[in-house]
Parts: structure tokens; C-alpha cells; sequence
């Protein structure tokens, strides 16, 4: 282990704990008072927590790259690949700070960050029947909420294939599906490592994949082998994979 | 419908490698289609879309897809089925 890595794992470590704590405990009974519509206070509130981990992969990482590809009018559903747990705060690097994360259901067990997600609305992939997915999605798109999922299911490097429930639902509700492509993270934090490496990190999101743009019983199969080829071209001219 | 077992095999697999990005070493007859092959229940309505689509057949209506947990039973499955349409012709 080289002395950057350690350094990179002490400022991380104490630096991000600190300011998740800090944030926490200043915005939580605010929170418990105030939710919002929806839990939309506390999806800004993630938001806020975003930027300052954000601050910190920053300062650990080697270089630092964001390209902000157009983005249509209105709410999105947003596709991105997903190699490390540091993922999760990558879409706050675009300003989405209203969004509604469907992830696996173990995150919700997670001391405090449970807490805080079932405030915001989030939604657990794992037990949440489909319907009443689709529904609170629905309600989530009219509360101005952008929908993130990692479609390849679990942390995987490099990218694995990508899965169609998230096709399914920008098509069930007529979105377009912004491809996010992160790059990096990866080598900084891979599954299972407990130690911040120094890594190139490079966040892109590209051209928007649209619903009316694929037809048939297999629509959603199709748009998601699109959006994943549009990930893996990109951070392949990239070298990022 | 006339087709042979191994014909039901190749078809199978190589509509399954294309759709959901499978290697050859992944479809072996023993695999499970939940826990080795990844497909969740979203992925289990495709295949049965794709298959239809393959072999021209109704796999949906009148048949319990449950039972079918390996590749294995897929392919005995989806022979079943051509067995009966030759049958009812």
C-alpha cells in the first residue's frame, strides 16, 4: 500500500464521516419536523450529503473529469454503470438534486443512511412488488423527481450486462433514460476494499436514449443493450475500461 | 412443430447468449436459471417472449412456468410443447 492510498483512506475516512455526522445531525430533526411533498426535503438533503462526498473523492482522486452531456426538459430516468459503493453519490456532480434512487434492499438496513432513505422515498428493488413500484415511480415523476438506477444489479467491473427492469419503467412511464457513465471509481474504491486508491476519475452523462425509439415485445431489451453500448463506447474512447 | 432435442438446445442457447449476453460456459444443462444464470422474474418474462418468438410458439397460455428452475428444464419444456403442437396437427 502506497502512502497516498493511506493518506486517501484517512481523508476520506474521518472527512466524509465527519461531514455525513455534521449534516445529520444539524438537518435531521428538521427533517423529522419537515419532510416536505414526499419526502422531497430529504432527497435534498441526500443531495447536500452528495456534494460533500463528491468534495472528498475530489481531493483523493488522481485527476478529475465531469462532462454534462444536454439534457432533455423534465424528469428522467437516469441509467448508469456501477463498479464501486462511491457510485451512489456520483449524479449529484450534475446538480440532480431531487432524485429517487431504486436500489437493493439491504442499503435500507443500514444504520442511519435507512433512515434517511425510507424519509426520502426510495424505493427497494428487492422487495417492492412491480406495480406498486410503477405507481410510486408515477407519483415520484410528478413531483419533479429524476429516477436513478444501476442496472447491472450490483457492483461489477467491468461492466456486466445491463438488466431491463429500469428500460421497462422509462418506458411504462415514458421517459427518457439519460445513460450516466462513471469511470474510475472502480480502481479508487472496488467491492470489498477497505482502502481509497488514487484513481482517474471521469463522470459523463451522454446523449439521451428515448422510449419511442424502440418498438416491439422487447423494447426495454433492446434500449437497455443501447444505453449500456453507449456507456461502454464512451469509456472506452475514454480508456477508461 | 418438427425439431429435434439437440435443434431445441442450439436454439435455445444461442437466443439466450444474444438476448442476455450469456457465454457458452454459463449455459450448461445443470444451471439454474435464477441463481447462475442471473435472470430475475422480469428477465424470466422476456425469455419466455424471446422463445415464443424463436420457436413460434405460445409458451404463455395454458402451461406452469414455475417448474422450470435449470436449463434442463427449459429444454425439456419447450420439447413438451413441440411434442403436443405435432400432436394436435
Amino acid at each position: 500500500m502506497c502512502v497516498r492510498t493511506f493518506l486517501n483512506t484517512v481523508l476520506f475516512g474521518v472527512g466524509a464521516v465527519l461531514w455525513l455526522a455534521v449534516t445529520g445531525l444539524v438537518a435531521g430533526p428538521f427533517l423529522y419536523l419537515w419532510p416536505g411533498k414526499n419526502g422531497c426535503n430529504a432527497r435534498r438533503f441526500v443531495y447536500v450529503q452528495a456534494k460533500g462526498i463528491l468534495f472528498f473523492m475530489r481531493l483523493c482522486s488522481r485527476s478529475w473529469r465531469v462532462e454534462r452531456g444536454p439534457r432533455p426538459q423534465g424528469p428522467c430516468v437516469v441509467a448508469a454503470n456501477h463498479a464501486s459503493a462511491l457510485d451512489l453519490y456520483t449524479v449529484a456532480a450534475f446538480g440532480y438534486d431531487n432524485v429517487l434512487y431504486i436500489t437493493k434492499g439491504w442499503v435500507f438496513k443500514l444504520p442511519f443512511f435507512g433512515k434517511v432513505m425510507r424519509a426520502a422515498g426510495y424505493i427497494d428493488a428487492e422487495t417492492t412488488p412491480p406495480q406498486q413500484m410503477l405507481d410510486r415511480c408515477r407519483q415520484a415523476v410528478k413531483d419533479g423527481c429524476d429516477i436513478v438506477l444501476f442496472p447491472q444489479g450490483s457492483r461489477k467491473n467491468p461492466l456486466a450486462r445491463f438488466k431491463s427492469g429500469a428500460f421497462y419503467l422509462a418506458i411504462e412511464l415514458g421517459l427518457p433514460v439519460i445513460p450516466l457513465a462513471i469511470g474510475g471509481t472502480g480502481k479508487m474504491l472496488p467491492s470489498g476494499a477497505l482502502w481509497l486508491r488514487p484513481a482517474d476519475i471521469l463522470l459523463g452523462t451522454l446523449g439521451a436514449v428515448y422510449p419511442a425509439d424502440f418498438t416491439g415485445p422487447l423494447d426495454h431489451l433492446e434500449m437497455a443493450r443501447e444505453v449500456k453500448k453507449r456507456i461502454m463506447d464512451y469509456l472506452q474512447k475514454e480508456h477508461m475500461l | 412443430m418438427n425439431i429435434s432435442k439437440e435443434e431445441i438446445i442450439r436454439q435455445t442457447n444461442e437466443a439466450l447468449k444474444k438476448e442476455f449476453e450469456l457465454t457458452d460456459a454459463q449455459l450448461t444443462p445443470q444451471a439454474n436459471l435464477k441463481d447462475d444464470i442471473g435472470l430475475d422474474s422480469l428477465d424470466a418474462v422476456d425469455m419466455v417472449v424471446v422463445l415464443e418468438q424463436k420457436f413460434g410458439m405460445n409458451i404463455r397460455q395454458g402451461y406452469d412456468l414455475r417448474s422450470i428452475v435449470t436449463l434442463q428444464d427449459l429444454y425439456n419444456f419447450i420439447e413438451k410443447i413441440a411434442q403436443e403442437s405435432m400432436q394436435n396437427k
